[in-house]
C-alpha cells in the first residue's frame, strides 16, 4: 500500500459525505491506520456543495490534500463529482453514483440536461470511471438514503483498504441504530456490484 | 448512534476523534465541571458531545443566552472554585470581550479556559478575524493546537497552565483543527479535588477602585513574565530539524509544512519552529533556536501575527536574518492555507540557495471544470421559505417595489434568503444588528417603509435590546422574528424556550411573546406562517401602521419536525402533467425539486411536506403522496 492513501467526497449536503467520512475515518482506526479527515460541518453546507478529504496510512500529517493527489474520488452526486475532477491522482479512480441532483442555477438555466449527459462528460474526462447504480441498489438494501453506503461497498471492493469487519463495526457505531442494518446491506449490495462486474 | 461513548473510553486507547470531540476528552481528563457555551461553527461539538454524558460525569454543560453570559458563567464558577470552561466563534470572543479584559485583572481561582474557534477561509464565519490579537489586548496567555490529539492535550493542560498562573487561559483553534476526525490516544482522567468557596478580596474583584485597577495591572505584567517558564515545562513549542533555513509556524499550518518538507525530501535540511504558545510570545525559546539563522519563512493562517513578534525578536536579539512570510507576499494574507500555497512559498525562497536543486516539476492534474455553484438553501419545508414568500407578496400588494424595501437581516439560516430565487436579504452583519441598523435608517430619514428579519436565538441572544431601542425611540419599523424554536443553523442546539436541555436538565421556558409583549410594541401578532394568506395580511397590514409592528412567525424547523414525526406526507410531479415551466422552483427555490430533462421531479426522501410548491404550479401537476415510503 501507498503511504498515504487519498480519499475525496464529493456530495450534496444532506447525503451523507460527512457520515461516509467519519465510517471510513473510524474502521481507518479500527484497522491501525492512522488517519486525517477534513471538512466543513454546521448546517450551512445542507443542500450545498460538500466535499471532504479523508487520508488514511501510516502516518498522516495534513489534514488536506492538493488536485491531482486523489487516489480516489467517491461520487454521491454526478456534478458535484465534476466539480472535483481535478483532484484525481495520474492512475486514480472515480467511484460515482448515476445520481444527478442539479443546483437551482442547473435546474433553471440547464434544464434540458439530464443523468446521462453528466455519466458521459465525467467519463471522456476520466477514462477509469466506475458509475454504480447506487440509488438503485440502495432501495433494493430498504433505504435510498443509503447510498453512500453502496459507495463505500463498491470503494472496498475496489481498494481493499479495510477488514469488512472494521467496517460494519463503524457503521454500527456511526449510524444512528435504526439506520445500522440497512446501511450494512447498502454496502453489501455495493460490494457485490463490483465483484460481479468483475 | 454510539460516537459520545469514545471520548469515555480507558487510558491508552486509541480513538478517531474530531477535534472538538478531542477538546471534549480533554475537558474530562482535566477534571472541568463547569461547561458554557454559545452555538458558533466551527466550536459547538464540544458542548454536543458533552452533554449526552454530562449527568454521569456531573459536569454542568449548557448552553448559554449568549457568549458573554457564558464566560461569565465560567468566570464565577472559577472563582467559586471549580475548573470552568467557555466555548465560542470567533465573533462571539467579541460579545464576551468586555468581561474577558477584566478578568486578566481579578484572575481565577480554579483554572479557566476558553476556547475561541477561528475560521480561515473563511468557511462559515462573516469576517477571518484572527483572535490571537485578543491574547494581546486582554494580556491573557494563548496556546494553539496543531491537530485533535494535541487539541485533547492543550486542553487538558491549559487548566494547569491557568491554575500555575492564577489567569485564564485562551485555547485557541482553527476549522481544519476543530473539524479534523483523526486517531487520538486518551491519556488519565484526573481527579482533583475542588472546594467550593467564593472567595471576597475587593482589590481583585471590585474594578471600581482605581488604586487597586492600577495595582492589578501590574500584578497582571508579573505574572506574564512567568508564562514562557511554566509553559516550557510542558513542551508546547518545539524545534525540529538543523540548518540556517528556518520555518518558524503554528496550528494545523505546521502539519502543511512538514509535510511539504517531507515531500521536497528537505526535512532534514531545514529548522521547523513550532509554536504551541502563541501569547505571550515564547521570547527566549526563539532567540535560541532563531540566532544561527539566515533565513527564516513565517507560515501562520490569517494576520501576520507570528510575523510581526519574530521581527522584534530578531532586532532585540541583533539577528540579522531575511524574513519571508505574509508582509513579503510569499504567504497570502486571505483564505486558508494549503500543502500548495506553502510549496510554492519554500520553491520560491529557496531558488537563490544552496538548496535549489529540489525539484520544480509539479504535480499535473486536470482543470477544474466550470461547474454552477450550489450555495446552500432553504431547507425543503422551511418554514422561513414561508415568511419570506409572504414578506415579498405583501409588499407587492402595497404597491411597493422590492428594491426600495431595506430588508435589514441577521444571523441565522434565514440569510440564505439572500440566494435566488427569494433574494430578499439586505444585510446580514452581527448578531442583533437588523433590528439596530433599521433603526439607522429611519433616523437617517428613509422614508420607505424599513423591514427587520431576526430568528429566536439570535433575538435572545442580542436582539432584545435593540427592539427595545426603537420602541423607547418611537422608530417606525417593521420587525419580523422567525421564530423556529431552535438554534438550527449550527446543528440544533437548545433555545432559552425549550423546557429540557440537551443535558437533561429542567429548564424554565422563556415565552418569547411575554417578552415582546412586556416591551408594549405599537402592534404585534404570533402567526404560523405555514398559514401563508395569514402571514401575508398580518404582513399587508402591519405595513399600513405606524410605530414598531412585530410580527412573530412561529413554526417550528422543518428539519425537527421531520426527525419526530413518521409518518409523513410528500408530494410528487405528475410527469404528463408537467409542462416544464418551472414555476415550482423558480418562485419557492425549494431544493427538493429538480428539473432534469425539462421536467420537474421531486426528491421523495428529502420533500418534507410543506406544500407551498402546490400552489405555485398552474397545472395542478404536483401531487400528494401519502403514506409513500422512502
Amino acid at each position: 500500500m501507498k503511504k498515504v492513501v487519498n480519499i475525496l467526497i464529493a456530495s450534496v449536503g444532506g447525503q451523507g459525505g460527512l457520515t461516509l467520512s467519519r465510517v471510513i475515518a473510524r474502521a481507518s482506526v479500527l484497522d491501525g491506520f492512522s488517519v486525517k479527515t477534513a471538512e466543513t460541518l454546521g448546517m450551512s453546507q445542507r443542500y450545498g456543495s460538500v466535499v471532504s478529504y479523508v487520508r488514511v496510512g501510516s502516518s498522516v500529517k495534513s489534514p488536506l490534500f492538493e488536485p491531482g493527489e486523489a487516489d480516489y474520488i467517491l461520487g454521491l452526486e454526478l456534478t458535484e463529482t465534476l466539480r472535483r475532477l481535478h483532484y484525481i491522482s495520474e492512475g486514480g479512480v472515480v467511484i460515482v453514483a448515476d445520481e444527478y441532483r442539479p443546483s437551482y442555477t442547473q435546474s433553471t438555466k440547464y434544464s434540458s440536461l439530464k443523468t446521462s449527459d453528466l455519466v458521459n462528460e465525467i467519463r471522456s474526462l476520466w477514462l477509469n470511471t466506475i458509475v454504480i447504480p447506487a440509488r438503485k441498489l440502495a432501495g433494493e438494501a430498504g433505504n435510498t438514503r443509503a447510498l453512500n453506503m453502496v459507495i463505500l461497498g463498491a470503494f472496498n471492493a475496489i481498494s481493499n483498504l479495510l477488514n469488512r469487519k472494521s467496517i460494519e463495526r463503524a457503521i454500527n457505531e456511526v449510524l444512528p441504530s435504526h439506520a445500522v442494518l440497512t446501511s450494512i446491506r447498502a454496502f453489501e449490495l455495493g460490494y457485490m456490484y463490483i465483484q460481479q462486474a468483475r | 448512534m454510539a460516537l459520545h461513548r469514545d471520548i469515555l473510553a480507558s487510558p491508552g486507547t486509541r480513538v478517531s476523534l474530531m477535534g472538538n470531540e478531542a477538546i471534549a476528552r480533554g475537558l474530562i481528563e482535566a477534571d472541568v465541571r463547569v461547561v458554557v457555551g454559545y452555538p458558533g461553527t466551527p466550536s459547538s461539538e464540544v458542548i454536543m458531545t458533552l452533554q449526552p454524558v454530562s449527568r454521569e460525569l456531573g459536569i454542568y454543560v449548557e448552553w448559554a443566552v449568549n457568549e458573554r453570559v457564558a464566560f461569565e458563567i465560567a468566570l464565577g464558577a472559577s472563582i467559586s472554585g471549580v475548573r470552568s470552561m467557555a466555548t465560542m466563534k470567533a465573533p462571539g470572543l467579541n460579545v464576551a470581550s468586555d468581561p474577558l479584559l477584566s478578568s486578566a485583572y481579578c484572575g481565577i481561582t480554579r483554572g479557566l479556559v476558553v476556547l475561541v474557534a477561528d475560521d480561515p477561509g473563511p468557511h462559515t464565519t462573516q469576517t477571518e478575524q484572527d483572535s490571537r490579537w485578543y491574547a494581546k489586548l486582554a494580556k491573557l496567555p494563548m496556546i494553539s493546537p496543531s491537530n485533535p490529539q494535541e487539541a485533547k492535550d492543550f486542553a487538558k493542560i491549559s487548566f494547569n497552565i491557568s491554575e500555575e498562573l492564577e489567569l485564564p487561559v485562551i485555547l485557541r483553534t482553527t476549522t481544519r483543527v476543530n473539524h479534523t476526525v483523526s486517531d487520538v490516544v486518551l491519556s488519565e482522567v484526573e481527579k482533583i479535588k475542588q472546594e467550593i468557596r467564593v472567595t471576597k478580596n475587593e482589590a481583585r474583584f471590585v474594578r471600581a477602585g482605581m488604586t487597586w485597577n492600577l495595582e492589578r495591572h501590574k500584578w497582571l505584567n508579573s505574572k506574564l513574565v512567568l508564562v514562557e517558564d511554566i509553559i516550557n515545562r510542558y513542551s508546547l513549542n518545539n524545534c525540529t530539524g538543523n540548518g540556517d533555513f528556518c520555518v518558524v509556524t503554528e496550528g494545523v499550518a505546521h502539519d502543511y509544512v512538514v509535510e511539504v518538507l517531507e515531500e521536497l525530501d528537505l526535512l532534514e535540511q531545514v529548522k521547523i519552529i513550532k509554536l504551541g504558545l502563541l501569547y505571550p510570545i515564547p521570547r527566549k525559546f526563539l532567540l535560541e533556536n532563531l540566532a544561527s539563522c539566515k533565513v527564516i519563512l513565517i507560515v501562520e493562517e490569517l494576520d501576520p501575527y507570528v510575523e510581526e513578534h519574530v521581527k522584534i525578536i530578531l532586532y532585540e536579539g541583533n539577528i540579522r536574518a531575511q524574513v519571508y512570510g505574509k508582509l513579503t507576499g510569499h504567504i497570502p494574507l486571505e483564505g486558508e492555507l494549503s500543502k500548495y500555497v506553502v510549496r510554492n512559498a519554500i520553491k520560491t525562497i529557496l531558488e537563490n540557495t544552496s538548496l535549489a536543486h529540489i525539484s520544480k516539476v509539479e504535480k499535473t492534474h486536470l482543470t477544474p471544470r466550470e461547474v454552477s455553484p450550489r450555495p446552500p438553501p432553504l431547507c425543503p419545508g422551511c418554514p422561513h421559505r414561508f415568511s419570506f414568500i409572504a414578506l415579498k407578496i405583501a409588499l407587492s400588494k402595497r404597491g411597493y417595489k422590492l428594491s426600495e424595501i431595506p430588508i435589514f437581516g441577521d444571523i441565522g439560516c434565514y440569510a440564505l434568503a439572500v440566494y435566488p430565487p427569494i433574494n430578499m436579504l439586505w444585510t446580514e452583519h452581527s448578531m442583533g444588528a437588523s433590528i439596530s441598523m433599521a433603526i439607522g435608517a429611519k433616523i437617517a430619514g428613509y422614508t420607505k417603509p424599513v423591514v427587520a428579519v431576526i430568528g429566536d436565538s439570535t433575538f435572545y441572544h442580542a436582539g432584545i435590546q435593540p427592539l427595545i431601542e426603537a420602541i423607547n425611540k418611537g422608530i417606525d419599523l417593521v420587525v419580523l422574528i422567525l421564530d423556529n424554536g431552535v438554534v438550527a443553523m449550527t446543528g440544533h442546539q437548545s433555545t432559552p424556550a425549550w423546557s429540557l436541555s440537551e443535558s437533561g436538565r429542567p429548564l424554565k421556558p422563556i415565552s418569547m411573546e411575554n417578552i415582546v409583549k412586556a416591551l408594549n410594541p405599537d402592534f404585534y401578532t404570533v402567526i404560523d406562517p405555514y398559514n401563508l394568506d395569514e402571514m401575508i395580511s398580518a404582513i399587508s397590514s402591519a405595513l399600513d401602521k405606524p410605530g414598531v409592528r412585530v410580527i412573530i412567525a412561529k413554526h417550528p424547523c422543518a428539519l425537527l419536525e421531520r426527525r419526530k414525526r413518521r409518518s409523513e406526507i410528500k408530494y410528487y410531479v405528475d410527469t404528463p402533467a408537467c409542462r416544464g415551466c418551472k414555476a415550482c422552483i423558480t418562485v419557492t427555490g425549494c431544493p427538493a425539486i429538480v428539473i432534469e430533462n425539462n421536467t420537474a421531479r421531486i426528491i421523495l426522501e428529502d420533500c418534507n411536506g410543506c406544500g407551498l410548491c402546490v400552489r405555485f404550479c398552474p397545472y395542478k401537476a404536483i401531487k400528494t403522496a401519502q403514506g409513500v415510503s422512502e
